[in-house]
């Protein structure tokens, strides 16, 4: 890489090395960042992981598949919906169990509205990395919004535990609806002011244009996906590649763009809700009613003998579950693939040549979660 | 098609045809630890993607440690699995070279089950401490860390 050459300081220069973190208010977690620097110039980049590795892979092994489903959407606890879902999909799937179609599209709109709640957040907080403290205070409002409305029918704000093999705990009654349908009127406006207050701000723009490029040949030798690869102009969502639940009756759009850099991502995230807000409202108008559990669902979890792969689009891009089963209620091996884990491990690589500022941008505007990272 | 290709590789490649739609891939390839760097250079050149790689401790029932590899191309959306059969104290080649993504699995599955990867750039822990003692998804593991009573 020629850019490497550049920017390699000549022997008789000094450079060092700088800790970014664990404890650093833009890691948003425990991320440590082992910096080499010629002068604000960044010549080598080592993250690293584990500071919050809770075995989530090991207690799967030490209690059967029910027991284990809290632990989903503590894992990533921004997408904890998608993730609870996609565990509850994974094992229906193993099993075959049919899910009732009230239940399904409960969990496409609980799914879409974690979805945007977790832009939301990310949102705030990257502007927030950038120095704007305005937006953070408007997201986190409206986030709460949908906060308030998941717990109305959940009882939980951020570590939900909705989904059941076989469909969901409770049904949504009809106040849960309205509200739901008066937040998409209410957002669909607030994405408007959004785009003025950030998106179309020039000091946001000069921050983020061209800064933190994720090379397509980066990409994919690292497997990234999700809002960071759409960035790089792949239509690829697992919404739409491999369509899980009831997703291919739903009419939406994957938003993508050109060049791959932070404020691409950031334009791909924006109109992502968007999209998530048309799902929301397609499965508003269409939900039926009737039962939100399967009749049918074994007491004792007990997948038929062999491996099994699960995987969804998750606000951060392509979780998978892959479980080994032996034919007892309790998993031989669970592994997680989070969209995290993959992303930061291309920081080496998409840090080098970069100004020591702009780190804090680049690892914003990929949107970690470093529980998910960790596991 | 890859499946042809790896079979041409080595014809001792045993592929199997999978239900895609209970299972979730659609391949499985049992291949030999040695063919392990030219089958996963083969996905590469096509255009597949290292989804996930992890390890499975397979000692009490075969006595063995099973290398998973996932590949997926995403524009047909296929995803295959390798598997590779390790014995317990035997070195795996690594293919961070071949797929730069294999490098933190690789360090994964070095820190939880302690397979060693011969040729890795950077073989050390990754998600324990550094100077921590033992491999923690191994099924015979005991943890040893005092308990806080």
């Amino acid at each position: 890489m020629d850019r490497m050459e550049v920017v390699r300081a000549d022997d008789d220069r000094d450079t060092y090395y700088i800790n970014m973190g664990p404890q650093h208010p833009s890691t948003h977690g425990v991320l440590r960042l082992r910096l080499h620097l010629d002068g604000e110039r960044i010549i080598d980049a080592e993250p690293i992981i584990g500071y919050g590795h809770r075995a989530h892979e090991k207690m799967a092994e030490n209690r059967d598949y029910l027991q284990f489903l809290p632990n989903t959407s503590r894992v990533d606890y921004l997408s904890g919906m998608i993730y609870n879902l996609a565990y509850c999909q994974a094992i229906e799937k193993a099993l075959e169990i049919e899910v009732p179609e009230r239940a399904e599209y409960i969990r496409i709109i609980a799914g879409e509205l974690n979805r945007i709640s977790s832009h939301l957040l990310w949102l705030g907080t990257f502007l927030l990395d950038l120095g704007g403290i305005t937006p953070f205070l408007y997201c986190f409002d409206d986030r709460e919004k949908i906060l308030d409305i998941l717990d109305s029918v959940t009882g939980s704000r951020l570590t939900y535990c909705y989904g059941r093999f076989g469909g969901v705990t409770m049904d949504v009654d009809e106040t849960f609806l309205e509200n739901t349908a008066a937040f998409c009127t209410y957002f669909h406006k607030r994405l408007v002011e959004y785009d003025k207050l950030v998106i179309g701000n020039v000091i946001f723009q000069e921050r983020t244009k061209g800064v933190g490029i994720f090379a397509p040949e980066i990409a994919a030798r690292y497997a990234v996906t999700g809002p960071c690869l759409r960035a790089l102009g792949q239509a690829r969502d697992v919404r739409k590649d491999e369509p899980y639940g009831i997703y291919e009756r739903f009419d939406f759009a994957v938003p993508t763009c050109e060049k791959g850099d932070c404020f691409d991502r950031s334009i791909v995230r924006m109109e992502e809700m968007r999209q998530s807000l048309a799902i929301i409202e397609q499965a508003l108008r269409d939900i039926p009613s009737g039962p939100v559990m399967a009749a049918k669902v074994p007491k004792r979890i007990r997948p038929p003998e062999g491996e099994y792969h699960f995987g969804v689009e998750s606000a951060r891009g392509h979780f998978g579950i892959y479980i080994v089963s032996d034919g007892s209620d309790i998993p031989f091996r669970m592994k997680l693939r989070t969209p995290s884990f993959a992303h930061i491990s291309t920081m080496p690589e998409v840090l080098v040549g970069t100004m020591l500022a702009d780190t804090v941008a680049i690892l914003g505007s990929i949107d970690i979660v470093i529980p998910e990272i960790d596991r | 098609m890859i499946e042809e290709k790896l079979n041409e590789l080595d014809p001792a490649i045993v592929s199997t045809a999978e239900n895609y739609a209970v299972k979730g891939y659609c391949y499985l390839h049992k291949l030999e630890v040695a063919r392990l760097p030219e089958a996963a250079a083969l996905f590469c050149e096509d255009g597949f993607q290292l989804e996930m790689m992890t390890c499975v401790d397979c000692r009490e029932s075969d006595g063995i440690f099973r290398l998973v590899y996932q590949f997926n191309i995403y524009d047909i959306a296929q995803r295959h699995l390798l598997h590779v059969d390790l014995a317990p104290d035997q070195a795996a080649p690594s293919i961070a070279a071949v797929c730069p993504g294999a490098n933190w699995y690789e360090r994964e599955v070095y820190d939880m089950y302690g397979v060693e990867f011969s040729g890795h750039p950077d073989l050390k822990r990754i998600l324990m401490n550094d100077d921590y003692v033992g491999h923690p998804l191994l099924k015979d593991f005991v943890d040893t860390a005092p308990q806080v009573i």
